[in-house]
């Protein structure tokens, strides 16, 4: 057990690259050539894309920018790289697959869960809603590495969840010793992303633990729980997990405010699943 | 809340969320939320060049529309693990309300 451990380990820290959504790809180059383009416009689509967002964060928080561990941001990263260095980063981005219907599935989960962070925010009047929106689309990145990196033990997790009904997270422990939260932590740390990013997605299955950030990481993990209680995308299994009692006291909740959450949440994501279908017909057309 | 396409828009039916010109934030909307659609209202939106409104409620059957049992069946399926929690038992409860909300006028008006 230890060292299957062992062994995930060393595959998956052997990151030189991430493939991203194709279709992402065209919708940026036809928006760096209309010439116009505002700066959040661009960020808007960067930040439709986790692995894209994650490559952008990377890249400006990395030692050659100077910046390291400074930038949170898609949108700070673009003011200070530029427009056309994020455009030739994800056209020069190395791998253009095709996206797998479980992996199409787990990018609406993870902009799911982006658009309902930044709702749970913006009620709660929460400081820096940019990065805890970051931070929820980002939360599941330790899946898409998993899935990229160890294909065929990623399809035997999905199979045993669907199996024994149990939820992803349970079954990664007792298959791997290991969980995608875990892994997730392990990236954004050698990516040298900020702290603010890291907490959340180390910590959205387990609130407690977050002692610097636990109010981002509280507003990701009830993200998480909603996003799949509306149904919406598809993270690996079905399961909606409780609210842990740690964030909804972070978060002074209540159901008052809840009600008011999940009714504009259901209707943002009548267009989150608009948008993701336009970008997927779109890498359609290009193929 | 359903998204439809503006010819299949009839008089009547409720706005669920503000017009505005494709793609453009910024500007002031064009038309508000709970606004009733009427003819010329309509016509008018069509020549501004609008595709898509918002509307209240699920007026227009569209294909793969799932029926409100086979919504509210698989939210139980959803939820079956954290029954014993109260908390997660209201949360269960909002979302039915929600779906039995947005999906009202189903089957009271049906495809053309």
């Amino acid at each position: 057990m230890q060292d299957r451990r062992t062994e995930i380990i060393r595959i998956i820290k052997d990151t030189r690259s991430l493939p991203t959504l194709p279709g992402i790809i065209t919708k940026l180059s036809s928006l760096a050539e209309d010439g116009k383009v505002s700066v959040d416009e661009m960020a808007r689509v960067v930040t439709s894309d986790q692995v894209l967002s994650a490559k952008v964060l990377k890249l400006v928080n990395s030692p050659f920018y100077g910046f390291s561990g400074r930038i949170s941001t898609v949108s700070k990263a673009l003011i200070l790289l530029g427009v056309n260095v994020v455009k030739s980063l994800a056209i020069s981005s190395s791998i253009f697959e095709i996206m797998e219907k479980n992996t199409v599935g787990l990018w609406e989960h993870s902009l799911g869960a982006a658009v309902a962070a930044n709702i749970i925010a913006r009620k709660l009047n929460l400081p820096e809603r940019e990065e805890i929106s970051t931070a929820a689309l980002l939360h599941d990145i330790g899946k898409v590495i998993f899935k990229i990196k160890l294909e065929q033990d990623y399809d035997h997790l999905l199979n045993v969840i669907k199996e024994k009904e149990l939820p992803m997270i349970d079954c990664e422990r007792e298959l791997f010793n290991v969980d995608h939260a875990e892994i997730g932590e392990w990236l954004v740390k050698s990516w040298l992303l900020p702290e603010k990013l890291i907490e959340p997605i180390a910590y959205h299955h387990n609130v407690e633990k977050s002692n610097n950030q636990r109010a981002k990481t509280a507003v990701v993990h009830v993200a998480d729980v909603l996003v799949k209680a509306s149904g919406f995308g598809f993270s690996g299994d079905d399961f909606v997990s409780r609210i842990q009692p740690a964030a909804w006291e972070k978060l002074g909740l209540n159901e008052l405010i809840l009600k008011d959450i999940v009714s504009e949440l259901e209707n943002n994501l009548v267009e989150a699943k608009n948008f993701s279908m336009d970008i997927q017909s779109k890498s359609g057309q290009q193929a | 809340m359903q998204r439809i396409p503006i010819y299949q828009s009839k008089p009547g039916m409720v706005l669920a969320k503000e017009v505005r010109k494709e793609d453009d934030e910024i500007s002031p909307p064009i038309c508000g939320k709970g606004i009733v659609l009427t003819e010329s209202l309509l016509s008018r939106l069509e020549r501004m060049g609008i595709q898509a409104l918002s509307v209240e409620g699920h007026p227009v059957k569209m294909e793969g529309d799932k029926p409100v049992e086979e919504l509210l069946a698989a939210l139980d399926k959803r939820f079956s693990k954290v029954m014993d929690d109260p908390l997660m038992i209201k949360l269960k409860d909002i979302y039915k309300e929600n779906i039995i909300k947005s999906m009202e006028g189903q089957d009271a008006r049906p495809a053309d």
